[in-house]
């Protein structure tokens, strides 16, 4: 460090403007840092960003209240709707209300602290820091990218239906005798990772198409939502070709149906190999880290052709 | 001093104390910026550019709309990926070395804010303390500066999205120099703004340049910002650059004749018998090295060559024929040499 600072005054004698010069050399001295110390700094920022939001949305507590409270108003008139049904008809194709709710709620729960932790990546969100140029100012500063996008927005208010697909999730365990083991509860939170994995794949890739086009949006919206509301209701039910779409195209089914199939000791009617109900963490991050790389296809592109 | 360009290339984890500090803080070579579309010939937004800037200069970036002036603007802060040529910024290749690069540069882009929208002026400041790794004292001494050059106090809570737009600029001023950086690149960073907040921002600009010694590259619509601050203009159209020089040169061969206007002791108004008015040729107004270009009641507007004749001689010659009661010299304005620059394309084959 004393030598640094000798080198310095030495460089600064030289030069009329000696010192500024001198500074701006040696800054990356000065900032390179060890990368377990970059990697602290890093996630510190990211703590940083979306402490600083969740401050300033807690200022509007009486909109947060508001829609902590219609969130859990919703949660009773969905709930409501489907016990109803479940007096006409019982059984959705073999399942329970509790069984149909056991696989909602965990399905709720993981996308939507995925649509809350990838706020920065929701497509249209995101797609509007591009067409108004403010994507410029991440690149303008000197942290990862990727962490900045994830910081650039947080949407506390998720926090409510969150608390909804705890909820269902609650009552669920209430309503359904599971036979749990060991196993199966290691299995749990690994259901709820790869599922927010792979919806937040769905957002990156979405996202990054913006760097294209933004008329493609609603496409991706459609794979996103839809998807996301398949996974909902016991999969045998609906048609094949539909079926087949989410299963070989967008894989969405071996993330909450088929591992709900071991976790509840279900019968599995599509006539899948007994692993396939193992395989849905796996897809979740393999679809992540697939969807990474296409981010930085399009950073790349973004930074080649500009807006 | 010699050049190191392999010092560029090394590992910023690794030790480059031996980088020695090169000559050119901005060097620039055959630069050049193709967009191509689908069904188009490509867009050669900058087409061969060169230039260099020194440490501590104040440079204005000039030309019409689309002439390559953001284009050139995003490659030097490392935003775009240029299609050929070379480019440098304290050693440094602003887009493979993107972190480092913007570690140490500063920009204001007028038209956006780099700041988080919905967060208070003070939070944007205290995570770029944060992302830029700024010394606790080094981040105090600067606010302190900025708040009193830009008065900032008024808006410091306020969140960015309800400030006015003199207020965000402001704002993003302070946020593009608490790191310290060495150069500052400003894209249109009076567009908009009212006289009054015009006036601040040059004076802050000027501040930086003679205090810190900062090196700014600006681009501007705002011919009064060049006026204001810069010595060196670089003129760029069709991609192409035109003229590098100091203002007082480009105004010297392009700028049109510089005026005299008199007000008389009395009204001098006349119907010649031809029924025409203040006529221009009246020989009782005539001065050998000037023409009467405009004459209304007892005013009356000569133009003169500045290599002809100077200002104090002709004062001399026409107080000496009437009774002048005020007189005001006026230069041509950079506004309407560079106007007749791009319209005339003066600077042709140059």
């Amino acid at each position: 460090m004393r030598q640094g600072r000798a080198w310095r005054r030495g460089i600064a004698s030289c030069v009329g403007r000696g010192e500024a010069i001198a500074e701006a050399i040696a800054s990356p001295l000065r900032r390179a840092h060890h990368p377990v110390a970059d990697l602290r700094h890093h996630l510190g920022l990211l703590v940083r960003l979306v402490g600083a939001q969740v401050r300033s949305q807690l200022q509007y507590r009486v909109s947060f209240t508001m829609d902590f409270v219609s969130s859990f108003l919703m949660f009773g008139f969905e709930f409501g709707a489907l016990a109803a049904l479940f007096v006409r008809f019982e059984t959705l194709g073999g399942w329970t209300l509790g069984e149909v709710a056991f696989m909602g709620g965990l399905t709720a729960v993981s996308f939507k602290t995925m649509d809350m932790l990838f706020s920065g990546f929701d497509p249209p969100a995101f797609g509007e820091h591009v067409r108004k140029g403010t994507f410029d100012a991440i690149l303008l500063r000197p942290a990862p990218l990727t962490l900045q996008v994830l910081g650039s927005r947080f949407v506390l208010m998720r926090v409510g239906a969150i608390a909804e697909g705890v909820a269902v999730f609650a009552l669920a365990l209430w309503l359904v005798d599971v036979h749990w083991t060991a196993a199966k509860l290691a299995f749990l939170p690994l259901v709820v990772i790869g599922q927010l994995a792979f919806f937040a794949a769905l957002f990156v890739i979405g996202s990054t198409v913006t760097f294209w086009t933004v008329d493609s949006i609603e496409a991706m919206n459609i794979l996103t939502y839809g998807g996301h509301e398949l996974n909902q209701y016991p999969a045998h039910i609906y048609p094949l070709g539909l079926r087949r779409f989410f299963t070989y195209v967008v894989p969405t089914l071996f993330l909450a149906y088929y591992p709900t199939l071991y976790l509840l000791d279900k019968p599995d009617p599509t006539g899948m190999p007994s692993w396939v109900r193992f395989v849905g963490p796996v897809i979740g991050l393999g679809a992540f880290a697939g969807a990474m790389a296409i981010w930085h296809i399009g950073i790349r592109h973004y930074r080649s052709t500009g807006t | 001093m010699t050049h190191h360009p392999s010092a560029a290339e090394a590992p910023r984890t690794g030790p480059v104390i031996e980088r020695p500090p090169l000559a050119p803080l901005i060097d620039v070579r055959d630069l050049a910026k193709h967009f191509t579309m689908r069904r188009r010939p490509p867009v050669r937004a900058v087409d061969g550019v060169t230039f260099r800037v020194a440490p501590g200069e104040l440079v204005g970036y000039l030309g019409p709309n689309g002439a390559g002036k953001s284009t050139t603007l995003k490659m030097l802060t490392g935003l775009l990926v240029p299609t050929s040529g070379h480019i440098t910024v304290a050693g440094r290749i602003p887009w493979r070395e993107r972190r480092a690069h913007v570690a140490t540069i500063g920009a204001v882009f007028g038209q956006r804010t780099s700041l988080w929208w919905d967060l208070p002026v003070i939070e944007s400041f205290d995570l770029l303390r944060y992302i830029y790794r700024i010394p606790a004292e080094r981040y105090r001494a600067n606010l302190d500066t900025f708040r009193d050059l830009l008065d900032l106090d008024a808006f410091l809570q306020t969140p960015v999205r309800s400030l006015s737009l003199g207020q965000r600029m402001r704002a993003d001023f302070a946020a593009a120099m608490l790191h310290d950086p060495t150069v500052l690149f400003l894209d249109e960073p009076t567009i908009g703004l009212d006289v009054v907040a015009k006036e601040r921002v040059r004076r802050f600009v000027r501040h930086l340049n003679a205090e810190r010694g900062t090196t700014v590259l600006l681009t501007t619509h705002d011919l009064a910002d060049v006026e204001r601050l810069c010595h060196r203009v670089l003129i760029i159209d069709g991609g192409r650059l035109l003229y590098d020089g100091n203002l007082a040169e480009l105004q010297r061969r392009f700028g049109g004749r510089r005026e005299l206007v008199i007000d008389l002791a009395e009204d001098v108004t006349d119907i010649g018998g031809d029924g025409s008015a203040n006529r221009l040729d009246d020989p009782r107004f005539a001065v050998p090295g000037a023409d009467v270009i405009a004459r209304d009641g007892p005013r009356i507007t000569y133009a003169f060559d500045r290599d002809a004749t100077t200002a104090a001689d002709l004062i001399a010659r026409v107080t000496q024929r009437l009774r002048v009661v005020d007189l005001a010299l006026k230069e041509p304005d950079i506004e309407t040499t560079v106007r007749r620059i791009y319209e005339e394309r003066l600077l042709d084959g140059a």
